[in-house]
């Protein structure tokens, strides 16, 4: 086939774009673009929203440092699960999204101007930080890593680039949006009325889709729907004690021998150390509060041990103070905790000795462990040696 | 753009620039920010991505739909074809991580099984569908008794 060098209509071609491939196919319209795409946009702004409050809570920025808040006592355990269930959900939105509009990908001629480059280079952008963050945030899920930087701050930085690029797109296409938003809007009666059947189907099969990899996933978060948790990670049920487990006793290098005598040191304007034996004797607390791991998945238990807030007490601690735990982990990015006040004067927050009617297990945190509200599981510090006012 | 809004111009220009905007607190982040990264190896993974998705993904997709559409029962099958995607697509590391989980915790259930039940309960209700909907079209197909009153839905906007 010979194409002419320049094709008639435009002006400045500097070279012919042969073999280009036509779409016969239905539905590749702005339509569905429209359609697809603004439950995709939902579904990444909750996931935008839910990654920062993930973010905050884990690194609070100095303003917030002593004044994170401890309640709603199910805050994470909700943040998170809705961050992983609704990126889950945005996978067949995305894969449908990507299949409408791929025809653009062809369209020629690839670039007429500055500004067109600019725009097809932020559609290059918003294409690659969609995929990669669904992708990347998937695969930690699994705990499978197969790439060669770390997953938090590449996951976070590409999180911006994609709700910039979104909201940019957005901006950018808005006139084709506005005319194609409703059924009777001029854009989509200007289509061919018989797509209109066929595009219904795939919409409904998109969200039977988005259905079927949210019922088969939620129950790893959303324990009554556990019984359909068949592809997720976790399970509610698989654990010790009915808690699932991210960090071991072993993993952690803590064994019986390093818990051998162990003693809690408090520190505080009036320091002591205190034997477990002496923290039995304290007055107990029950609690009921979940593990809300930052990969999505949680589960509600019962905790029995000492306030934190008595202990600090004891200590002479002000009331305002942070509160530095450590524990007994040599090694790992979460051995020192640093806790706002405003968790360890909340009445909830236990130094745990029991789990469910048990004695700490060693992979649950034996002998004892920071259980908090409102936190993500990486900062309930397992395997406590000290409690320091700062 | 409706109605001739001469707000609209100003809120698309306003946004674009806030995407932007954030696109730069994304690359601060990367590259400056707490924990700063080596840039190529995340923009090698990030164009990778785009390369198996539209060199590879889409290109198989389109091709299992040149075979769809020839189908009668083509909205079913690529409404069973698209679950059954999905699934697969969300299963993939459960299905496929290397190495033994950190603990029996991690990674418990039997996925491969998990995994072939959907499919096979994606497959039935696929059946389901098109059977039915197959039976929908032969009962508007026969012969009339009463004018207008044929039993196909009228077209739908959607
Ligand atoms: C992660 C989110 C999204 C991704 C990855 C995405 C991707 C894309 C891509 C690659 C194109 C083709 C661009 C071109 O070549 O000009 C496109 C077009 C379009 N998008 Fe999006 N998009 C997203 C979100 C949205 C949202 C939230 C909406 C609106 C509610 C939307 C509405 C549209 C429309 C109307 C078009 C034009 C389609 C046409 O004219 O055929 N998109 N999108």
């Amino acid at each position: 086939m010979k194409l002419p060098l320049r094709p008639p209509g435009i002006r400045s071609l500097p070279f012919s774009f042969p073999g280009r491939p036509s779409f016969s196919g239905r539905l590749h319209d702005a339509r569905t673009a429209t359609a697809v795409g603004r439950l995709l946009g939902a579904a990444v702004a909750v996931c935008f929203v839910t990654g920062l409050v993930s973010h905050v809570l884990q690194h609070p920025p100095a303003l917030l440092a002593n004044s994170l808040p401890s309640r709603p006592s199910w805050g994470y355990r909700f943040s998170q699960g809705l961050h992983v269930a609704s990126g889950i959900a945005a996978v067949p939105l995305l894969l449908v999204k990507l299949w409408a509009v791929y025809p653009r990908l062809f369209a020629g001629p690839p670039v007429r101007s500055v500004r067109h480059a600019l725009e097809r280079l932020s559609v290059a952008v918003l294409v690659a930080s969609a995929l990669f963050e669904l992708f990347s945030g998937l695969f930690n899920t699994a705990q499978w890593y197969p790439w060669p930087f770390s997953f938090v701050p590449v996951h976070f930085a590409v999180g911006w680039l994609l709700i910039g690029s979104l909201l940019l797109h957005v901006a950018v296409k808005l006139p084709d949006i506005a005319t194609h938003w409703r059924r009777r809007s001029p854009g989509t009666l200007s289509l061919p009325a018989g797509d209109a059947p066929d595009r219904r189907s795939l919409l409904v099969a998109t969200g039977a889709a988005a259905g079927a990899v949210t019922l088969t996933t939620v129950g790893q978060s959303l324990t009554p729907l556990k019984s359909l948790d068949l592809l997720a990670p976790r399970h509610p049920d698989h654990g010790e004690l009915g808690l699932p487990v991210n960090r071991t006793a072993a993993r952690a290098g803590v064994t019986a021998g390093s818990v051998r005598g162990w003693r809690l040191y408090v520190g505080g304007p009036r320091p002591y150390e205190i034997t477990l034996d002496d923290l039995r004797a304290m007055p107990q607390r029950e609690v009921v509060l979940p593990i809300a791991c930052v990969e999505g998945w949680s589960r509600s238990a019962r905790w029995s041990g000492v306030r934190v807030r008595d202990l600090m007490d004891r200590a002479g601690a002000p009331v305002g103070a942070l509160i530095r735990v450590t524990s007994l982990e040599g090694h790992g990015a979460y051995r020192v905790m640093v806790m706002p006040h405003t968790y360890a004067r909340d009445p909830l927050t236990l130094l745990a000795l029991r789990l469910n009617g048990e004695e700490l297990p060693p992979d649950h945190g034996y002998p004892a462990r920071i259980i908090a509200p409102n936190r993500p599981g990486v900062l309930q510090t397992k395997w406590v040696s000290r409690m320091e006012a700062l | 753009m409706t109605r001739g809004s001469r707000a609209l111009p100003v809120l698309r220009a306003v946004a674009g620039a806030c995407g932007v905007a954030l696109m730069g607190v994304g690359m601060w982040a990367a590259w400056r920010g707490d924990d700063p990264q080596d840039p190529w190896p995340v923009v090698r993974w990030l164009a990778g991505a785009v390369l198996v998705h539209d060199g590879i993904v889409a290109p198989l997709t389109l091709l299992a739909g040149l075979v769809v559409v020839r189908l009668r029962a083509r909205r079913a099958v690529r409404g069973g074809l698209l679950v059954a995607a999905s699934v697969t697509a969300v299963a993939y590391p459960v299905l496929f991580r290397p190495g033994v989980p950190q603990n029996p915790s991690v990674l418990p259930l039997d996925y491969v099984r998990n995994w072939l039940f959907v499919l096979a309960l994606t497959a039935a209700a696929t059946a389901v569908i098109a059977l039915t909907g197959a039976r929908a079209r032969a009962w508007a197909r026969r012969p009339r008794t009463r004018e207008g009153n044929d039993g196909r839905k009228t077209p739908r906007g959607s």
